[in-house]
């Protein structure tokens, strides 16, 4: 599997969308930077770590994750390599899986680019308030929420091998940001998967009457629903060439 | 007896109640070229891709090696070379990092073998030239070299020359043909031009509407070919209608060829008493010749007769 993950690493070679999606990664920050020194929005750290991760995990990682799983999925059908990949041979199971952890890998990558820059952000803000625990946690709720997302990103697996281009992805994750934001502070909130992960990882959960595992449900329910239909139709259906 | 590294029996696939690959009975010999042969939208490459894994048949079994292709998947497939169609590569990847990709998804990387794969198909000039900036026939040079680098012992090209100029057709024909005579290795190639796969098979399996009508050795090919006579007259519709009138069949005991020419496939023994009726009738015959039928023109017939 390690070379899968060497491999797909590769295919990123002078790849565009990795750049964009590091770009992505660092958009919340910088703006949280500019409210910061701008308009004195932002007085602390904690604050600054705060936002960063409230817009990013529930607004901006939406969509550059519905990029990042059209993308991963999709140049294999629009560059004709699937074909390529399947007859060397790889199973359909195992090059399945090594999309997902690729995802994953690179959740993990953003992850850490949006705590790094919010860091650095902060010190050239002059924001008070730094500790190292302080970074920690927040780079643990950030990561946290973000692999929660990843798991109710599977119905998007679904969606980028049925339709092969990145404008269902695009339009869906921006309706999904949209989403989240209505949804945010209403009651049924917590029954909401993409919102879930954030309300989860920075604890507001809490204030909201339903159960924690109701949202964990709604999660693990996403997760499977999308895993079983994105394998039971990546597996049994003919490859389109 | 005969070792078989392709067989099929019965396969069968149906798209949307359309039977595109019929009942195909192939036989594919060990270190033999077959070509598959048959118009655009025959069933090749539904077929090929079938016998690759990328399409479920609807009914019907593969052996390769004499295995059953799905009981034994992986230690099949990891022995054939395939191109289907257009060879499929990461476009913002050099040629030498796409075939690193596939070399080590194989667990078989070697720098070495990459370049020499490169040098084979005349491209080590692009071993650092990004996927993008390939010309067509470049990319399908590509295609070829990812087909051989693990050594297979069954290559399965699907159109594999097209795109290629005349220049890099014979080159793919020389090699393909060294890799066949040479190392022993089994090719199964398709292709709607007839001259490649006469030039380059040694069985010829004819496809149409899905169907495998006959599997030919080469060498018989040429026994089969029609003797015809070929009447060259003024008035074509006086003689077509007095051919009908003995019985003769449009199409099958003769066909009407343009500028006044008719063709005579069967009963070629009365061909006097036909010009002797034709210019009874008043109709000026130019030429009576005794002819052989070219293969396009035997493999026409071939597929409208059946």
């Amino acid at each position: 599997m390690l070379t899968f993950i060497q491999m797909e690493f590769l295919k990123l070679k002078r790849s565009k969308i990795f750049l964009l999606s590091l770009m992505g990664a660092i958009l919340p920050p910088l703006l949280m930077f500019i409210a910061a020194t701008s308009f004195n929005e932002t007085q602390s750290f904690e604050a600054l770590f705060a936002n960063v991760n409230m817009y990013m995990s529930a607004m901006f990682a939406v969509l550059i994750f519905a990029i990042i799983i059209s993308y991963l999925f999709g140049r294999e059908y629009n560059e004709h390599t699937l074909k390529t990949m399947l007859t060397i041979p790889i199973s359909r199971e195992k090059f399945l899986v090594s999309k997902y952890i690729m995802f994953l890998v690179w959740i993990v990558i953003l992850t850490v680019v949006t705590t790094f820059s919010t860091l650095i952000f902060g010190f050239i803000a002059g924001l008070e308030g730094f500790s190292l625990k302080l970074f920690i946690d927040s780079f643990a709720e950030l990561l946290l929420a973000n692999v929660l997302l990843f798991l109710t990103f599977s119905p998007f697996v679904f969606v980028s091998l049925f339709v092969t281009n990145m404008v269902p992805a695009m339009v869906g994750g921006a309706a999904l940001s949209l989403i989240n934001l209505m949804v945010y502070g209403q009651n049924w909130a917590p029954f909401v998967p993409w919102v879930c992960p954030y309300l989860i990882a920075s604890g507001e959960i809490a204030e909201y009457s339903a159960d924690i595992m109701v949202s964990y449900g709604m999660i693990l329910a996403t997760f499977m629903i999308g895993l079983a239909v994105s394998y039971i139709y990546f597996t049994k259906k003919d490859v389109v060439i | 007896m005969v070792e078989y590294i392709i067989e099929t029996n019965n396969l069968s696939k149906i798209y949307y109640n359309n039977r595109v690959v019929d009942s195909v009975n192939m036989h594919v010999e060990k270190g033999k070229i077959y070509g598959l042969l048959g118009k655009n939208g025959a069933g090749k490459t539904t077929t090929m891709r079938m016998l690759l894994n990328l399409a479920y048949p609807s009914s019907g079994e593969i052996y390769l090696f004499g295995k059953n292709s799905k009981k034994y998947s992986k230690e099949i497939y990891s022995n054939i070379g395939s191109i289907i169609e257009t060879p499929g590569f990461y476009e913002n990847l050099t040629a030498y990092e796409n075939l690193k990709i596939i070399s080590k998804l194989r667990k078989d990387f070697y720098p070495q073998n990459i370049d020499l794969v490169l040098e084979m198909v005349n491209l080590e000039n692009a071993k650092s030239k990004k996927f993008r900036d390939f010309s067509l026939g470049m990319k399908q040079r590509l295609g070829i070299a990812a087909a051989i680098m693990h050594s297979p012992e069954l290559l399965i090209l699907d159109e594999p020359i097209n795109g290629l100029d005349p220049f890099g057709i014979k080159e793919i024909r020389k090699l393909l043909k060294r890799l066949s005579h040479e190392y022993g290795i089994t090719i199964l190639i398709s292709s709607h031009i007839l001259s490649e796969i006469e030039n380059i098979a040694d069985v010829i399996g004819i496809m149409d509407n899905g169907v495998l009508i006959e599997e030919i050795p080469k060498k018989d090919l040429y026994n089969r070919l029609n003797k015809f006579v070929e009447f060259e007259v003024s008035d074509v519709d006086s003689a077509i209608g007095i051919l009908k009138k003995l019985g003769l069949k449009e199409n099958k005991d003769f066909s009407y060829r343009e500028e006044g020419k008719i063709n005579l496939y069967t009963n070629l023994e009365l061909r006097d008493k036909f010009n002797a009726l034709f210019v009874k009738s008043g109709n000026d015959v130019k030429k009576v010749n005794l002819c052989e039928e070219n293969l396009e023109d035997f493999f026409t017939r071939f597929v409208s007769n059946n």
